[in-house]
């Protein structure tokens, strides 16, 4: 479904990522962790299609088209979803009203019939429970005034109703407690499934109790180092990335 | 040699004193104080950013009866105006239609005042309030130059449920200048609700010089909603001078997204105790659109309220203007103004001048103002094309947020309807709203 290749990113002159290669399938989620500075975000934003991110060598195929030269709402159209770290409050834009152009967007980009309002509303109530979201919130301005915990679930309630093939979770767990982190990793593994995938990046473990990836992936200063399973995670947990990092130091 | 303003002047009939009637009077002060006078000029401290230039060069021709409706496209019919829960009064090129216009006039409390009218009005006493800004050229040439004038008397007590609804159509193909005078007086404990709602034909270059004059007795309130839709190709001159008294509330909006050039003055005077306005207002330029507003609100006495919010969306290499004068008498003691201007540039040739001034003589007063000039937030427009929606349906979302902050204070549905069509097209985000 995703395929990374040699992937190099250079953001105001200085390169970022330094040669990914990521190979996501049908279904498959993939945790992605790393220290601070390492990429993580700047391989979401990539992958999204941020202005400002340059490709300077490699690819990124989704579905065997590449995505490079797509504008951030072609790659929503071909299904790909990024739920932002700092999700943006937009005063003055009902949330539904938002979804409702976004999804429409897609549709249209598909070449399908747009929904009506009342489809559409039809559609947000029954995804609404779901993700453990208050009903009241749709009616509100996007993210505005809502806490942490109520803008990482706007999230996964877009992403919910968008049905996106590849979702890319950029620190979705950073500022939420407990109780948010379960409610939010219940919204998003009950939305996994044998044809969606996730890309999961996270600074800590903790999200991955939740949200139980096939493979755990390290970053660091723009490579992929270490590739494992779910224990990886583990062992990152308690020791740090130091003993990574560092033997790659003295091995290069 | 002759200025345009003269130029123009010489077209008019020769005022006739002698009649006794006291129009005929205010025409003849008029005329004395304009005679020696041209148009006003950037050396002038509020018109310093407004330069005057095109309509110095345009050759008007004087608005009359004869030439009403010179380039209708269509006739209009009764029917193309009709709102439910409205009264609409159609004036094109400057006078009224009422074959066009609601039945129910005189028995809401509006007159139609023609302006060869001789009868005096004593009631209203009509005679001081056109006199008080006849020092300045725009009104004293308003004056001159009248079409028909608009009185709305709301009787003391009287809530008028229907909102009273003016469009003021420019059609000619002929550079036409219309004047018209709007008067409401709101008696003791009075409601009402009025819009003024200009548009014009594509092709119409004329020039719409309105003066609007509310009173707002004790304990009345009034929302005035004034809509600018011209063609680009108009300018548009208009001054809104209120003065409120004790307990009255004054909600004014003004709106411009129409005109080459446009300027609107408006000026409120808080007279009694209590007295409240709200003064909100909405442009957006694009091309070579010019728009200046020019606001003063008078603390008279102690105890006055004013809330202010100005919100300037600009584009390509239009340009937008807005002074916000607050003027605090000495011993108008416990006293609030807040004021804010807040600016969106949507270009790189796009440009704002804001400028709050303050003038304070009492010293327990609480006045707060700000200014912000900003543009698109980035990723924000980032955050909404991830989603799916395209630049341009994302840039246009983020241009109505921006707006909405004014169009949301609009206690009129309708009135929202259209501005948030006239930002998102057809996607009509109140339908959601409403659900909630």
């Amino acid at each position: 479904m995703l395929e990374i290749s040699d992937l190099h990113v250079d953001v105001d002159g200085k390169e970022i990522l330094s040669g990914i290669n990521l190979t996501v399938k049908p279904g498959e989620t993939h945790a992605i962790m790393g220290p601070n500075g390492s990429g993580k975000s700047t391989l979401s934003h990539v992958i999204a299609g941020r202005e400002g991110y340059t490709v300077s060598q490699g690819e990124i195929v989704f579905n065997g088209k590449s995505l490079v030269d797509l504008e951030p709402e072609e790659r929503a159209g071909e299904g790909v979803f990024l739920a932002f770290q700092y999700p943006i409050e937009i005063a003055g834009v009902n949330n539904v009203y938002m979804l409702k152009a976004a999804l429409n967007g897609i549709r249209n980009y598909r070449g399908e019939k747009e929904l009506t309002s009342v489809e559409f509303l039809k559609l947000v109530k029954s995804k609404v429970k779901a993700v453990g979201l208050d009903e009241s919130l749709l009616n509100r301005q996007v993210n505005s005034g809502f806490s942490g915990g109520e803008k990482k679930r706007n999230e996964i309630f877009q992403l919910s109703v968008l049905e996106p093939m590849l979702a890319v979770l950029d620190e979705t767990d950073s500022g939420l407690d407990i109780d948010a982190l379960k409610a939010v990793s219940d919204g998003v593994n009950k939305l996994r499934d044998a044809s969606r995938s996730f890309v999961v990046i996270t600074h800590y473990q903790r999200l991955l109790d939740y949200i139980v990836p096939d493979y755990v992936h390290v970053l660091a200063k723009g490579k992929i180092i270490k590739t494992g399973d779910k224990e990886l995670a583990r062992t990152l947990e308690s020791k740090g990335y130091d003993w990574l990092t560092d033997g790659q130091e003295s091995a290069a | 040699m002759t200025n345009s303003l003269q130029a123009l002047l010489q077209k008019l009939p020769e005022p006739n004193s002698d009649t006794g009637d006291w129009l005929e009077r205010l025409r003849s002060d008029a005329l004395k104080i304009i005679s020696s006078r041209d148009y006003p000029s950037t050396k002038e401290e509020s018109w310093k950013y407004t330069s005057l230039h095109d309509l110095r060069k345009n050759d008007y021709l004087i608005a009359d009866e004869r030439n009403t409706g010179a380039l209708l496209k269509k006739p209009y019919s009764r029917d193309d105006f009709l709102e439910a829960d409205k009264l609409h009064l159609v004036f094109i090129n400057g006078f009224f239609q009422p074959n066009l216009s609601t039945d129910e006039l005189l028995e809401n409390g509006i007159k139609i005042r023609p302006t060869k009218t001789k009868k005096a009005d004593e009631k209203c006493n009509l005679e001081t309030i056109l006199k008080a800004d006849l020092s300045e050229t725009f009104s004293a040439l308003n004056i001159l130059t009248l079409c028909d004038s608009l009185l709305i008397e709301v009787e003391k007590n009287r809530k008028i449920e229907k909102v009273i609804k003016l469009i003021l159509i420019g059609e000619s193909s002929e550079p036409l200048l219309k004047s018209l005078r709007i008067i409401v007086k709101m008696n003791e404990n009075s409601h009402a609700r009025v819009v003024e709602e200009y548009r014009s034909h594509d092709k119409d270059a004329g020039l719409t010089n309105v003066v609007t004059n509310l009173r707002l007795g004790q304990n009345s309130t009034l929302f005035h909603h004034r809509l600018q839709m011209e063609s680009m190709n108009t300018t548009h001159i208009g001054k809104i001078d209120a003065q409120v008294d004790s307990g009255a509330s004054l909600y004014s909006d003004s709106i411009v997204m129409g005109s080459k050039l446009s300027r609107v003055d408006i000026d409120v005077s808080l007279s009694g105790r209590a007295a409240y306005c709200r003064l909100n207002g909405l442009f957006t330029g694009i091309n070579d659109q010019h728009i200046d507003h020019h606001t003063t609100i008078r603390h008279l006495v102690g105890e006055t309220h004013s809330d202010e919010l100005y919100r300037g969306i600009l584009d390509d290499n239009s340009r937008g203007i807005f002074n916000g004068k607050v003027v605090v008498s000495a011993d108008a003691q416990k006293i609030s103004a807040r004021q804010a201007s807040n600016n969106l540039l949507l270009s790189k040739l796009a440009e704002i001048d804001t400028k709050p001034e303050l003038e304070i003589y009492a010293d327990d007063v609480k006045c707060a103002h700000g200014a912000t000039v900003g543009q698109l937030d980035e990723t924000a427009l980032f955050y909404l094309r991830s989603r799916g929606l395209n630049y341009k349906d994302a840039r246009a979302l983020l241009i109505y947020a921006f707006a909405e902050k004014v169009i949301e204070s609009i206690p009129l549905p309708a009135l929202r309807q259209l501005l948030e069509n006239k930002f998102l097209g057809h996607n009509q985000m109140s339908e959601f709203i409403q659900q909630g």
